[in-house]
């Protein structure tokens, strides 16, 4: 961390990308082939069996499979993750390993979602508090209360993805959880492009994870109106001020920039046009729209804008134009 | 940052409001902590007879809620939303802002709320979902909603979902925005209420709640050698922050400068901190940093102190790591004795406090803090309020998952110690 009177404005580039997605999970140049695929109008939907009885079908972007394992400090703690936790950590796993800087700065900011409880664990203990359809409080004090999950409350709490990180990949500088459905990346990689070319961190994760496909969630999402199927994944970057990358020889896959916006100038809002191919990602949705930018090598400039919330904006530029 | 000059814009805190165990108002809240006043008693709300935990601190319902604007109207029947409204209202009122639109942002600490137990039953039975409305309510960015809506702000609005820590990176987030130009005046802070059959069964459960049902007053120890967990609390707390020549430039009256913020992970275990206290001493000492001020410039620490033995233990490590022996011998108190713990609200409320130890010289003890443990070997302020000025105070947020947050708040006229 550099002290206040030396930090200075710097460019931001990216040296790491990580796309956990309907459509597979890849990595920094492997993620051209899937840029390719989404270009080409390329849909990862599937029948997603937990949603066959929503009114529209149940197509959702569900990600195949998790390579976790080789991230987890303590493979017995994947029963602590929930499934944006999972995503969250597969993601960051690779880019971690590929930084060869210490971890105690690397900063993590990360767009979150809400943690989907697992149904069935609270059903079961509100299914043994009631008596006749009514709420027992001794019941849930005794049988109900018997059959809660103690970590229940924990796998719930929004932090869990960026906590996951940081204790199984070792991570522990700045950092910030940011809510706010598909302005939530959008938000967190604003505020760690910021951070590090303040010099509040050397380098840093930002990006976002989510996972909307569990029966709890799409039915929330329908009933507040949010269009497109249900989806799940983790966008992330590793950025770092231009000079420290060049001087460890580092690829650079392209620059951010933050756009200072107002109403009257809001970017195409491009994680929508993922929408149709990989489902909703919620937190991630932004992230994923910029790592599918440098992927493909497009400049752009894009926005995350929340119903009710103001435009937020970042400025990509792929290293091929810089 | 001043281009031309490197100079860094100052921020100004110019208001402040809270809705705590104490009563709603600042005034209040703050009243209760120097004298003492333990708010930690029998559960109200429900019928907690059967649980293993049977006491809280619980927060008062407003006796009047301020105008909100038709849109946000249905989040004031949640609890949380009202005492976010109350404590919104009294910090706008007091910093008095005139219209600055996109100029004026937003960033609160919240967590999702949760729907009522006896809904969820009643849920079960009929197959009922929980409406389009219901759902923006329960959501953490509601009370942000909720506080723009309130003040006007169309600027920056961000919603922060920490845990614990949630208010205090809130804060941090706002002095950023502040200082990179992003927006000229922020509300900031946070809201939580948990205290429900469900969180109370959980965080017993957890054993992370003290259990001491026979004597609640006492429940709440932070640094005592016989703490055996902490005490669920609820309330809000926000801060109005500007630029500070703007605030100057408007005639403002200033309470206390906002001069410092850092955070760090633990990268330890999920409720667990870790035994060095590593990750807090970094947060402190980015916040330090921040706030270009030295470990002998701080002259009263309001720590996490949560009460867990864990906890306890670690923040002292880290308070001494940070500030080496100065660490041992700043006043230092957990208010969360007589609160309980606010959960995504603390940093914020806790910050509120920190401004008016600064203002009036003036630092709360900490309550049943009996026999210090040895482990944590901190100046410690017991058997009342000390006086003395508060050149610099620090504050502290920790939270499950091992998140940290550090706040550094500077009287109106110590910026000179500052290098």
């Amino acid at each position: 961390m550099t002290s206040p009177a030396e930090r200075q404005p710097v460019e931001v580039v990216v040296t790491g990308m990580a796309l956990i997605s309907a459509l597979g999970s890849a990595f920094n140049d492997e993620l051209a082939a899937v840029a390719a695929r989404l270009d080409a109008g390329e849909v990862g939907l599937v029948e997603h069996p937990p949603l066959a009885a929503l009114p529209g079908g149940g197509l959702a972007g569900v990600v195949p499979q998790l390579d976790l394992d080789r991230f987890l400090v303590r493979r017995k703690d994947k029963k602590l993750l929930a499934r944006p936790s999972a995503l969250a950590v597969a993601a960051a796993g690779p880019l971690v390993a590929a930084w060869p800087g210490p971890r105690d700065e690397l900063g993590l900011f990360l767009g979150v979602g809400r943690e989907p409880p697992d149904d069935g664990e609270s059903e079961a203990t509100l299914a043994l508090s009631a008596a006749d359809g009514q709420l027992d409080e001794r019941l849930l004090s005794g049988p109900g209360r018997d059959r809660y999950p103690p970590l229940l409350p924990l796998k719930t709490l929004p932090n869990m993805a960026p906590a996951h990180i940081s204790i199984n990949l070792g991570l522990m500088g700045e950092n910030a959880a940011l809510a706010g459905v598909s302005g939530a990346s959008m938000a967190a990689m604003r505020a760690g492009v910021r951070a590090v070319a303040e010099g509040r961190a050397p380098a840093a994760l930002v990006g976002g994870a989510d996972a909307r496909v569990d029966l709890g969630s799409a039915r929330d999402r329908l009933r507040v109106g949010e269009p497109g199927a249900p989806g799940e994944g983790a966008a992330l970057l590793l950025i770092e001020p231009r000079a420290a990358a060049e001087a460890r020889g580092a690829k650079i896959y392209g620059v951010v920039d933050v756009l200072d916006m107002d109403r009257s100038a809001e970017a195409p809002e491009l994680g929508a046009a993922l929408r149709p191919l990989l489902g909703a990602l919620g937190a991630a949705e932004a992230a994923a729209a910029v790592v599918w930018c440098l992927a493909a090598g497009r400049a752009a400039s894009l926005g995350a804008a929340d119903p009710g919330l103001p435009p937020m904006g970042l400025a990509v530029r792929p290293a091929s134009a810089c | 940052m001043n281009e031309a000059t490197g100079a860094r814009k100052r921020v100004a805190i110019t208001g402040i409001g809270a809705a705590t165990p104490h009563g709603i108002g600042v005034e209040a809240a703050w009243a209760g902590v120097l004298a003492g006043v333990n708010t930690i008693g029998p559960i109200r709300r429900f019928d907690a007879r059967s649980f293993p935990v049977r006491f809280a601190a619980e927060a008062p319902e407003p006796a009047a809620l301020p105008e909100v604007p038709a849109a946000v109207q249905h989040i004031l029947l949640d609890l949380k939303g009202r005492l976010a409204a109350v404590a919104a209202a009294e910090a706008l009122a007091m910093a008095k802002l005139p219209e600055l639109g996109e100029r004026l942002g937003v960033c609160l600490g919240s967590e999702a709320a949760r729907p009522d137990l006896a809904e969820l039953a009643t849920r079960m039975r009929s197959g009922q979902l929980p409406s389009a409305e219901e759902l923006v309510r329960m959501s953490p960015e509601a009370p942000t909603r909720l506080v723009a809506a309130m003040a006007g702000a169309r600027g920056p609005m961000s919603t922060v979902s920490t845990a614990c820590t949630s208010s205090s990176q809130s804060v941090g987030e706002g002095l950023l925005r502040i200082r990179r130009g992003e927006a000229t005046a922020m509300i900031v802070g946070g809201v939580d209420v948990l205290v429900d059959p469900i969180m109370i069964t959980g965080f017993a459960k957890l054993g992370a709640l003290s259990q001491r049902n026979d004597d609640p007053a006492t429940a709440s120890r932070p640094f005592d050698l016989h703490r055996d967990g902490f005490v669920l609390g609820e309330g809000a707390g926000f801060l109005v922050i500007e630029d500070w020549d703007f605030a100057v430039g408007r005639g403002a009256t200033i309470l206390a400068e906002l001069s410092g913020f850092g955070c760090s992970c633990n990268a330890y275990r999920i409720t667990d901190s870790p035994p060095d206290g590593r990750g807090a001493a970094q947060s402190m000492e980015a916040a330090l940093l921040d706030a270009r001020l030295q470990p002998e410039d701080i002259d009263y620490i309001n720590a996490h102190g949560t009460s867990t033995p864990m906890n306890d233990s670690s923040e002292a490590a880290g308070i001494l790591r940070a500030l080496g022996e100065r660490g041992g011998s700043v006043p230092t108190s957990s208010t969360k004795s007589m609160t309980g713990h606010l959960v995504a609200a603390c940093g914020a409320v806790e910050a509120i406090f920190c401004v008016l130890a600064t203002r009036d010289g003036r630092m709360p003890p900490t309550l049943n803090l009996a026999q210090p443990d040895p482990a944590c070997p901190l100046a410690h302020i017991i058997g009342g309020a000390l006086t003395a000025p508060v050149r610099h105070a620090l504050t502290n947020a920790f939270g499950f998952g091992g998140s940290n947050g550090t706040l550094v708040i500077s009287r109106v006229d110590a910026a000179g110690d500052r290098a």
